[in-house]
């Protein structure tokens, strides 16, 4: 079966390549340019204070550990609020500081640590509850609130239990 | 105690892994085909055995063996019995365990197979499931047992261990943690088996490719006898993503239906090479061509599987599916790292021999469809890896962690989603030959007018503006009507023969190429599954309001009216709040909907359960947010109206349906 009006032939590879070629150049425009408008930055709490005013209008991502009281919800405004308080970024430093359920504890007991006041448009999701981590993404607004835009949380400290307390005699 | 038989069973397959492996070295080293076959008897073996581990974890997970510390991280006493049989893959190690066990299973039939034909491709598959065999197993019975139980030491301690340590009491709690409760859900029966055989069946492919390579061959053999091994992972991993879509869907929070979680993004980067080798293995098998492509395609798959499981275990990057951090993340990367170097090396130094004179042929062919539709294929993947990668790259460069969410994601891919479906609806235009467009000139004439009804009754009775929502209909009705018209042309060619009789005739092009409208049909599966993403992407409309007893909301053309809220108890401890939403549409009254909230109380963890409709045209689906607790008279809901979502489940169905026909026995042709 040898195809009619197309030759296998060496220029059909070049055609191949021009072809592959563009439409390379086009996906990595396309990726430079998605970057630019959306990527966003890592943060800790306390790096977000130290340089609140070179940051407005960037898509930031922190985390944090939520401070249970201070959650509040105005369902009339679809508003959530809560502070959440400095964790380490980095996961060997959470690893070396006594683990995350330990470091999300302490995050919050301590009232020297750093703290940012976080503003949701949404309800409260599921899990966000005090000693919670809160991973969010948004940007800061000229006061030094975080407006969150997207909220992910994590719940270790009941998992991370490895031998019980209660115990049957 | 039986704990510790389950775990001496799996320390037993683990050691007939360490043997196999010994003796499929030692028959490569001494081409001695005795302890290659040694060595094939002993996988016969690790099947059983895991599989008694495996039923031993499961009766101490359903007989509340909360000494068990796997059994008490993950049941309590009042969950209901499906849920405590999913426990067995509800934390890290049972679902290695089962992991392992499938590998087992998928390694017993790769070695019952008739392998006289080919008796040279045997010892290097083996070797490859033998090391993945024994890393596995390994890591269970050293580093991740779910046979571990808790002990009283004499000195008041409390420790973990298999065997009774000298002096020590057995220590019984009375109750489990109990599974998360995002987990109890019937997605967990099974979303995570039908996804974890779609990783696992890679591997027979891989080992395959792998031992082609290292013994030498340079013919399509190795292609032809991983084919099945290949359809049957790719169903089973498109069906465990499309379960954990909906999954996702019935459950608030996890972001619709695909959140462009790191974990969710691993999973479909294996899909997407994988989806790729099965289109360029038919150009290998018509053309020969392609031999070194299809290498490199079932390697990537391979690596991407094992890389995903990786990302997921270690704890590397944060997500929804990640478990706990865990400290089997340095073996796994290296076993990963190793086998991808290994098969990768072993590719490089084989390239030259596995060269072909041939240049592909350029026009509007099935090749270069094909070509192109690689090329799409693995933009998508390079994308979804650079995404995954982007924090850990950007912070080895940068000290910053950068990293990229959703709306990357989807400004990137979606052109690409969309080109891609392009492809997959002008692909049966395309023949081997130019000709075959001459054959489609008259039909088009008829096709064309008729596929642009579908967008033009989306303007007029969906009120749908949006141009690339309509683009993408018009590109379904078209794909959808090709797609047909090519059956129909297929089954009049064979009515003659046929006799006349209409049910044969459209039974016979299936009979006479299986493969071919197996494919097809897999294609129209994909099509009418883009019409649901379609649907969520571009038509969603959503709102969010308080409610007082009686009032009610308006969105896209229904009302939803709050009637009610009421408060139960569940057997199992949750205390349900259940809201009542009446619908109606132009004053007619349509059916209701429950949103729920569930909260554990012993877990302090509370659970949202939207309330659902949903038909062929539209899904309603409304979330209970928030309610006054005293008063009870007003309540906060969010809405949505989910157009054309049912597609997606319907599109998987028929995915399904095509692969069993394209797997269907080559026999079937002859009769």
């Amino acid at each position: 079966m040898s195809p009619s009006g197309t030759q296998p032939t060496k220029s059909n590879r070049l055609k191949y390549m021009i072809g592959g070629g563009l439409f390379l150049i086009a996906l990595i425009l396309m990726i430079i340019s998605a970057t630019k408008a959306t990527a966003e930055f890592f943060m800790t709490v306390r790096e977000l204070n130290e340089t609140r005013e070179d940051l407005t209008g960037q898509n930031l991502r922190v985390s944090g550990a939520v401070i249970g009281e201070s959650i509040t919800y105005d369902s009339a405004a679809n508003e959530l609020q809560f502070v959440i308080a400095h964790i380490p970024g980095k996961d060997d430093e959470i690893r070396a500081a006594g683990g995350l359920s330990f470091v999300l504890h302490q995050a919050v007991v301590d009232p020297d640590n750093p703290r940012i006041m976080v503003i949701y448009q949404g309800a409260p999701p599921d899990m966000l509850r005090d000693e919670a981590q809160a991973i969010l993404t948004g940007t800061l607004n000229p006061k030094g609130e975080f407006l969150a835009e997207e909220l992910l949380l994590k719940c270790p400290s009941k998992y991370e239990e490895a031998v019980p307390n209660q115990v049957e005699n | 105690m039986i704990s510790t038989f389950g775990y001496l069973t799996l320390a037993l397959a683990f050691l007939l892994a360490v043997y196999g492996l010994f003796a499929v070295v030692l028959g490569l080293v001494q081409k001695s085909a005795a302890w290659t076959e040694s060595a094939r008897l002993a996988l016969l073996l690790i099947f059983p055995l895991v599989t008694v581990s495996l039923v031993v974890l499961t009766m101490l997970l359903v007989g509340q063996r909360f000494d068990v510390a796997y059994v008490y991280s993950v049941t309590s006493s009042e969950m209901p019995i499906y849920l405590r049989l999913t426990a067995v893959w509800g934390g890290q190690s049972g679902s290695l365990l089962f992991w392992s066990w499938l590998v087992a299973g998928f390694s017993l039939f790769f070695a019952l197979r008739k392998w006289r034909d080919e008796p040279d491709l045997l010892p290097w598959s083996l070797l490859v499931v033998f090391l993945t065999l024994a890393f596995f197993l390994m890591v269970n019975v050293f580093m991740e047992t779910p046979f571990e139980r808790f002990w009283h030491m004499p000195d008041g301690s409390r420790v973990l261990s298999v065997l009774q340590p000298v002096g020590a009491w057995s220590l019984v709690p009375q109750d489990g943690q109990g599974l998360n409760p995002l987990l109890r859900h019937p997605g967990m029966i099974w979303h995570p088996p039908t996804l974890y055989l779609g990783f696992i069946g890679f591997i027979i492919p891989f080992a395959l490719a792998v031992s082609s390579l290292a013994s030498g061959r340079r013919d399509r053999r190795w292609v032809d006898i991983a084919r099945p091994w290949m359809l049957i992972a790719w169903v089973f991993l498109t069906l465990g993503l499309v379960l954990g879509m909906r999954w996702a869907y019935d459950i608030l929070g996890w972001g619709g239906y695909w959140g462009w979680d790191p974990v969710e993004i691993a999973a479909l980067l294996p899909w997407l090479s994988a989806t790729a080798w099965i289109h360029t293995a038919i150009l290998q098998r018509r053309k020969n061509h392609f031999k070194r492509w299809n290498l490199v395609l079932v390697i990537l798959t391979f690596v991407f599987v094992i890389f995903g499981t990786f990302i997921t275990r270690s704890g590397v990057l944060s997500s929804v599916h990640a478990f706990a951090g865990s400290e089997i993340g340095l073996p796994m990367f290296i076993y990963t790292a190793f086998l991808s170097l290994g098969s990768l090396g072993l590719l490089v130094y084989r390239w030259r021999d596995l060269h072909t004179d041939y240049a592909p042929s350029f026009g509007f062919t099935k090749e270069t469809l094909t070509l192109f539709s690689n090329l799409i294929l693995l933009s998508i993947l390079m994308v979804c890896f650079l995404g995954v990668i982007y924090p850990i790259i950007s912070e080895l460069l940068t000290d910053t962690q950068i990293t990229v969410g959703p709306a990357w994601y989807k400004r990137i891919t979606g052109p690409l989603l969309i080109l891609q479906l392009f492809l997959v609806g002008i692909c049966p235009l395309a023949g081997w030959s130019l000709t075959n467009l001459t054959r489609w000139r008259k039909h088009l004439w008829v096709l064309l007018p008729i596929s642009l009804l579908a967008p033009l009754a989306a303007w007029f009775f969906g009120d749908v503006r949006g141009g690339l929502a309509l683009l993408c209909m018009w590109l379904v009705s078209f794909s959808v009507g090709v797609l047909i018209a090519d059956y129909l042309q297929g089954a009049a060619r064979e009515k003659g023969s046929a006799g006349g009789n209409i049910l044969s005739a459209l039974w016979s092009p299936i009979q006479r190429n299986h493969r071919r409208y197996g494919g097809m049909l897999v294609h129209l599966g994909i099509v009418l599954l883009s019409l649901g993403i379609i649907g969520i992407e571009g038509l969603q409309q959503e709102t969010q309001s308080t409610l007082s007893l009686g009032e009610t909301v308006n969105l896209g053309g229904y009302s939803f009216k709050f009637e009610g809220l009421e408060h139960f108890e569940e057997a199992d401890g949750r205390l349900v709040t259940e809201a009542l939403l009446s619908i109606t549409r132009d004053g007619k009254p349509i059916g209701a909907l429950y949103p729920q909230r569930e909260i554990y109380p012993n877990m302090g963890l509370a659970i949202t359960q939207p309330g659902l409709r949903s038909n062929l045209a539209v899904d309603l689906y409304a979330v209970l947010i928030d309610w006054r607790p005293i008063s009870q008279d007003e309540a906060t809901f969010r809405v949505f109206i989910n157009p054309l979502v049912t597609w997606l489940w319907v599109g998987t169905g028929v995915v399904t349906l095509g692969t069993v026909v394209a797997l269907l026995p080559d026999k079937l042709r002859r009769k």
